[in-house]
C-alpha cells in the first residue's frame, strides 16, 4: 500500500507557535483552520482553510519572498453610535485587516508585492439587513484606500464557501458547501454576538 | 489649538485618526512613515504632541521615538505609541526609547481623545 510519509512540522512563525497544525494526508501537507475573528501567517508550505458564510477572508502573500497568510472577520453592526469614518465597524475591520498586513509587512514583505484575494461575504445570517455585503463593502473600500488590488474573488450569492488557501503558491480552491450551512449559520451568529458585545477598544497604558 | 503629528503607513488608519483628532477640535499633521514624520517636524514650531504607530517601513514608530528625543524641541513634547502590537517586550522598547504612553489599536475615539487631553495637560 502506498503511504505518504508524514514530515515534522516546520516551526511556526513567532505570535503563531501555538496555532494547530494538522497533516493533510490528501493535499501532503500541514493544514491550519482560521476560525471567525482569527488570523494565521506563515513561511511554511501550508494549507490555510476556512468555512465562510457572510464572514469575509481575505487571504494575502508577498509574491516575492513566499510569505502569506489569511484572516477571517465580519463586522459589528447595529451597535454603532456613530455613523462615520471611525465607527465601530470600520476600526473593527480595519484592525482585523491590519492584524494581517502588519504580520506580513514583519516578516519582510512589502506593500507593493502583496497580492491579494477576497472569499466570502454570502447572504447568509436571517436578518434585514445584507451583512455579508456590508462586509464586502469594507474590504473593497479599505483595499483602495490601501492601494492594494485584488486579484481574484469568489464572493457573495447565497451559499456557504470552503476555502482552501497555499500561500506559498496563491493558489485558492473553492467549494459550495451547502451542507453545513446550518452550522455556519450558527457560528457565525456566535461570533457576530461576540464582537458586538465587546468593545472595540483596545488597552491604554501611560507610562508616567 | 493644539497641533499633533500622526504617523502611520495605512492610508485608512491616517484617515479615521485624522478624522478622530480633528472632530475634537485639533490640528493634525499627517505622515506615512518615520523618515516622512521627521521631515514634516524639521523646520517648524514643535507639534503639541506626537501620536504614531510601530511597525512601519523604512522607520517604525520605536526608532522615530529614539529620533524625536535627540531633536532640542521634542525631548519633552508627549509621543503615544498606536499599534496593534501588544507584546510586552515591544511595549518595553517603546517606554525604554522614551515614549509616554502605549495605545493598542483597535482604538476607542472618546479614550483615545480623552488619553491625549490628559497627556496634554
Amino acid at each position: 500500500m502506498y503511504e505518504t510519509r508524514r514530515p515534522d512540522p516546520r516551526p511556526a512563525l513567532p505570535g503563531f507557535e501555538s496555532r494547530k497544525r494538522v497533516w493533510d494526508a490528501q493535499h501532503d501537507r500541514y493544514a491550519v483552520k482560521i476560525s471567525p475573528g482569527g488570523y494565521y501567517v506563515t513561511n511554511n508550505d501550508e494549507m490555510l482553510v476556512t468555512v465562510l458564510g457572510s464572514c469575509v477572508a481575505a487571504c494575502i502573500r508577498d509574491t516575492k519572498i513566499g510569505v502569506g497568510g489569511m484572516n477571517h472577520f465580519m463586522l459589528p453592526v447595529g451597535k454603532d453610535r456613530r455613523d462615520d469614518v471611525a465607527s465601530d465597524g470600520n476600526r473593527y475591520g480595519n484592525y482585523a485587516m491590519e492584524n494581517l498586513i502588519n504580520s506580513l509587512l514583519k516578516q519582510g514583505a512589502t506593500r507593493g508585492n502583496l497580492e491579494v484575494k477576497i472569499f466570502g461575504g454570502a447572504r447568509i445570517l436571517n436578518s434585514g439587513t445584507d451583512i455579508g455585503g456590508s462586509n464586502l463593502e469594507f474590504v473593497r473600500r479599505y483595499l483602495t484606500d490601501e492601494k492594494l488590488s485584488i486579484v481574484a474573488e469568489d464572493t457573495a450569492g447565497t451559499n456557504p464557501r470552503k476555502v482552501l488557501y497555499f500561500p506559498a503558491s496563491g493558489r485558492a480552491r473553492v467549494r459550495r458547501v451547502r451542507s453545513v450551512r446550518a452550522h455556519v449559520e450558527a457560528t457565525e451568529k456566535r461570533y457576530l454576538d461576540d464582537i458586538q458585545n465587546k468593545p472595540v477598544a483596545g488597552e491604554i497604558e501611560l507610562f508616567s | 489649538m493644539a497641533t499633533i503629528l500622526g504617523v502611520d503607513d495605512s492610508a485608512s488608519m491616517r484617515e479615521m485618526v485624522s478624522f478622530t483628532l480633528k472632530s475634537a477640535g485639533f490640528e493634525v499633521v499627517e505622515a506615512v512613515d518615520g523618515v516622512d514624520a521627521l521631515g514634516k517636524v524639521a523646520g517648524r514650531p514643535p507639534v503639541d504632541l506626537v501620536l504614531a504607530d510601530v511597525n512601519m517601513p523604512n522607520m517604525d514608530g520605536i526608532e522615530l521615538v529614539r529620533e524625536l528625543r535627540a531633536l532640542e524641541g521634542y525631548k519633552f513634547i508627549p509621543i503615544l505609541l498606536l499599534t496593534t502590537e501588544a507584546a510586552p517586550e515591544k511595549k518595553e522598547e517603546g517606554k525604554a526609547a522614551g515614549a509616554t504612553g502605549w495605545i493598542v489599536k483597535p482604538f476607542n475615539p472618546e479614550q483615545l481623545v480623552g488619553t491625549i487631553k490628559k497627556v496634554l495637560g
